[in-house]
């Protein structure tokens, strides 16, 4: 990925909150089914474009009613108020431990755009009087569906976006998800059995930005590739880069990992300017394994082990695969299962090598890699054609080992011109805390010179090939 | 430090008048607000006498329970039986055992309607106020209902004029629709509640955690309603109410049913809060209880009819589509002077006068026809298209008038189904 200075900001209007879907289908032919499904679906529709409808921003007194004129209380605010000034009517709470010593740094460089959640409610009172309840029997033998629809929106909104427009906007997503969730109901019904529709977020390359696809719950990414195909022909992407399994989800930037292991920490570095230099990087997501983790004290022995599990979080974060990050243990499981170690090795603390991931990779991931042996170090620096190749077309992390220690390298800067090159280097070998601040300001994730290497000791890389697909 | 009762000056007098009646026990009902802070008596209510009292049981357990949920059901939001009185000519310390008894009994029966989940500030003290005849010495105790082992506390009981006159009122039109599947070959009343049972319970939860606003606003948990301190002012408060269902898990999307009950309308509901500085919160709590017990109860009733028609006529549940109207609401107001209302329920094959002649069994009101107060809602009317795909037979059912008018006999039916409801309550606890 070649790096483009995209200073992207903007709000990200987010709004989810469940529908009630609930029917009687009286018959077993198919036609009639669809036909109450459709109807239940034509319910749902009005109930988002009456009166009730209601977005509420959370953590905060402001409501809006979308059909009502898009009525807005408290009076301060009216539709014609800038939506990015919702942001103060946003009570803050104080960033987890893990942020507050998230330095300034930090802030001024991520340029993830920030994000409004609201919540999608129906305002269930009326003005009286009106009739009181009718209650209905039916007796018939049926089937009954009941379920609720996860509806989630977003839409970008722009600087001098109005909350009117923002929220036209929002609610025709709204209607538009939910004929996209009939669609996907009807496709995937079996018998009376229905597959609850799901919204995932897509975030494709610029322009196209944040898109929303709909999937039946429950059918495995394997199923869904002609789904997959036509979308990708839809937004004219390449047929040998997964976007829409997923894995390949958006993670909105007020929503912690749960696993505890830090995303893409270079994310935050700048990057070294050469002249006529370009940076070509690591492609999508990694979590940092490194020294110490899963409660597993490593230290001294495990840093090749540490830098395949980066490697293998690349594959399973982009989709490729759907196993968890192999522990030490599995991975040495694994070399002895192909015969590659005794079975004394499982349990040990004794080191593996690029070859070593090359093998567990291709066994447990069915990725190959190319293997570049390096004589000495000092050749490392004439090798910037071939690294950046790798980024910009396979854009895996490469694992870096021989006769020394092991590091992952994310990217390069190269100048073709000059021959001038950086590299970035992940470090497995930091056994502290998850903290974004100690790691980049002491350089266990940063760009380093070519006397990082050991000018005189060999060096094996392995670099893992994608499978083209998508 | 005990609790302190804040008596309505006319409570004393409708007290006093019952101990110049004759000789032996008198019962009844003390009904106010109840507040971690006070407690509002505002009015007292005698148990009407049964037609056969049990021989050698001067006070009839399940009999003042009995009333007790009937009167709970006329309480509008905010206002509740607090507990019980009893005039004897006996010792106050006679008729302890006799009084903890008949609260436990009474809180029992009331709280099984009660579908909502209890709240950290709600009170758990019950009242029991036994009044010497002879001496009209006055000695009021509380007991904590919800300690079985709870002994009686001293109360402070202290009466105060206007009491009923500062009260603030917030109130809502409510949009009820609720489909729920009845299980196959259950289709009977009494799976109709236990299935209609579990949905209120899920309606009331979404109604807890929903937001409600005041006048268009959305006010702080802990703000106080506006211009809420004044005395002697009627506040009234609208209130709206967004919700928002619960996920459901992915697991039990399809079922089979052996049919559906769907219940559409709209129902007021409304809550009094004494106007001592109000609470936000408090009044959403009331508001929402309100909510919850108002159809609760129209549809108990409802069954409670059905049942009773359906013994006699089995034949009448063979129909594939049936509409009832559920009762709406009437409110009557305790004092000219006062916003303070008590209600009753009206099936639309009822007439007026059943409603005054309910509220004279019941809470000894003379209610005068020209006060109700039926403009809060408008009887349930059958005007529904069947949208169905195939023309089926849709009956409107005309159930038996619920009230016969003379005393006693309506009671005596509600003891009855007492039996039923309560088994069934125990199977929807395990």
């Amino acid at each position: 990925m070649v790096v483009t200075d995209s200073s992207d900001s903007g709000t990200i209007l987010r709004v989810r909150g469940p529908l009630e879907f609930k029917c009687q289908l009286d018959s077993t032919d198919a036609l009639l089914m669809q036909k109450v499904i459709s109807r239940t679906f034509a319910t749902l529709h009005s109930q988002v474009k009456s009166e009730s409808c209601v977005l509420t921003v959370c953590d905060s007194s402001l409501i809006i009613w979308p059909n009502k004129g898009v009525y807005v209380t408290p009076e301060e605010i009216t539709p014609n108020t800038l939506c990015e000034d919702i942001h103060q009517w946003i009570q803050t709470y104080e960033q987890e431990s893990a942020g507050k010593r998230s330095s300034k740094k930090k802030n001024k460089k991520s340029s993830a755009a920030s994000v409004i959640n609201l919540r999608l409610m129906m305002d269930v009172t009326k003005t009286g009087p009106l009739s009181a309840p009718i209650l209905r029997r039916t007796l018939q033998k049926s089937h009954f569906l009941s379920t609720t629809l996860p509806m989630d929106c977003v839409v970008r909104t722009t600087c001098s976006d109005t909350i009117k427009d923002a929220f036209e906007r929002l609610l025709e997503a709204l209607t538009h998800q939910l004929c996209e969730m009939e669609k996907v109901t009807l496709q995937h019904m079996k018998g009376a059995t229905l597959l609850v529709p799901e919204p995932l977020h897509f975030l494709l390359p610029e322009p196209k930005g944040l898109v929303t696809v709909v999937y039946p719950a429950g059918v495995p990414d394997s199923q869904l590739e002609t789904h997959r195909k036509k979308l990708h022909q839809q937004f004219e992407l390449p047929d040998d880069w997964p976007y829409f399994r997923r894995a390949n989800a958006f993670h909105f930037s007020n929503e912690p990992y749960k696993d505890g292991y830090l995303r893409n920490p270079h994310m935050v570095l700048t990057h070294p300017t050469l002249d006529n230099g370009k940076v070509y990087l690591v492609q999508g997501i990694y979590s940092y394994h490194h020294y110490m983790q899963d409660h597993m004290d490593d230290n001294g022995w495990g840093c090749a082990y540490r830098s395949l599990q980066t490697i293998c979080s690349w594959f399973t974060q982009q989709g490729y695969v759907e196993r968890a990050v192999p522990t030490h243990r599995e991975i040495q499981q694994t070399l002895v299962d192909v015969g590659d170690k005794q079975g004394s090795f499982v349990g040990s603390r004794q080191w593996i090598g690029s070859i070593e991931v090359q093998v567990v990779l291709n066994q447990l991931l069915e990725v190959t890699s190319k293997i570049m042996f390096v004589s000495q170090g000092s050749e490392l620096a004439s090798k910037g054609r071939e690294l950046a190749n790798h980024f910009l077309t396979e854009g895996t992390p490469i694992m870096i080992g021989g006769g020394v220690l092991a590091h992952t390298i994310l990217g390069v800067a190269w100048s073709e011109t000059t021959g001038q090159i950086r590299y970035l280097i992940l470090d497995p070998h930091y056994t502290g805390a998850e903290d974004l601040q100690v790691i980049t300001d002491k350089g266990w994730c940063g760009w380093k010179g070519p006397d990082f290497w050991d000018q005189t000791a060999y060096y094996n890389l392995c670099l893992p090939q994608r499978p083209k697909v998508i | 430090m005990g609790r302190s009762y804040i008596v309505e000056d006319a409570v004393e007098g409708c007290l006093s008048k019952l101990c110049e009646q004759k000789a032996g026990s008198v019962t009844g009902l003390l009904l106010g607000q109840s507040s971690p802070q006070r407690d509002f008596v505002v009015m007292a209510t005698r148990t009407p006498p049964r037609e056969e009292t049990p021989a050698g049981n001067p006070v009839d357990k399940e009999w003042v329970s009995e009333h007790a949920r009937q009167v709970s059901r006329m309480l509008p939001g905010g206002l509740s039986v607090l507990g019980v009185f009893i005039i004897t000519d006996t010792e106050a310390k006679d008729t302890l055992t006799t009084l903890r008894q008949l609260v436990f009994a009474m809180e029992s029966l009331v709280s099984s309607e009660q579908l909502w989940s209890p709240a950290e500030d709600d009170v758990s003290d019950c009242v029991a106020l036994h009044i010497n005849r002879k001496t009209r010495k006055t000695f009021c105790r509380t007991f904590d209902v919800k300690d079985p082992k709870s002994t009686a506390k001293p109360a402070d009981w202290r009466y105060q004029a206007g009491v009923c006159s500062s009260w603030s009122m917030v109130s809502c039109c409510l949009h009820v629709d609720m489909l729920v599947p009845l299980p196959d070959n259950k289709t009977d009343p009494e799976n109709m509640d236990k299935c209609l049972k579990e949905e209120l319970r899920g309606w009331a939860q979404r109604l807890e955690s929903g937001v409600c606003l005041m006048d268009g606003r959305k006010l702080a948990e802990d703000a106080e309603l506006p211009g809420g301190q004044k005395r002697n002012v009627r506040q009234t408060y609208t209130a709206q109410i967004l919700v928002t269902p619960s996920e459901q898990r992915l697991a039990d999307v399809e079922q089979r049913c052996g049919g559906s009950v769907s219940i559409r309308g709209a129902v007021h509901s409304r809550a009094y809060l004494h106007s001592n500085k109000p609470k936000a919160r408090l009044a959403q709590k009331l508001l929402k209880r309100d909510a919850v017990s108002t159809v609760t109860t129209r549809v108990q009733m409802l069954l409670e009819k059905l049942l009773t028609s359906e013994d006699e006529n089995k034949s009448s549940s063979k129909q594939k589509r049936e509409l009832f109207c559920l009762p709406h609401r009437v409110f009557y107001p305790l004092k000219a002077s006062g916003p303070l209302c008590v209600c009753d329920y009206q099936f639309s094959d009822e007439s007026v006068s059943e409603v005054t002649e309910w509220l004279k069994e019941m809470l000894d009101i003379d209610a005068a026809e020209e006060d109700l107060d039926s403009s809060q809602e408008a009887p349930g009317e059958i005007t529904e298209r069947d949208v169905g795909a195939e023309p089926t037979v849709e009956t409107v059912v005309a159930l038996e008038p619920k009230r016969n008018s003379f005393i006693g006999v309506a009671m005596a039916t509600a003891v009855a189904l007492l039996a039923t409801a309560a088994s069934m309550l125990y199977l929807n606890d395990v």
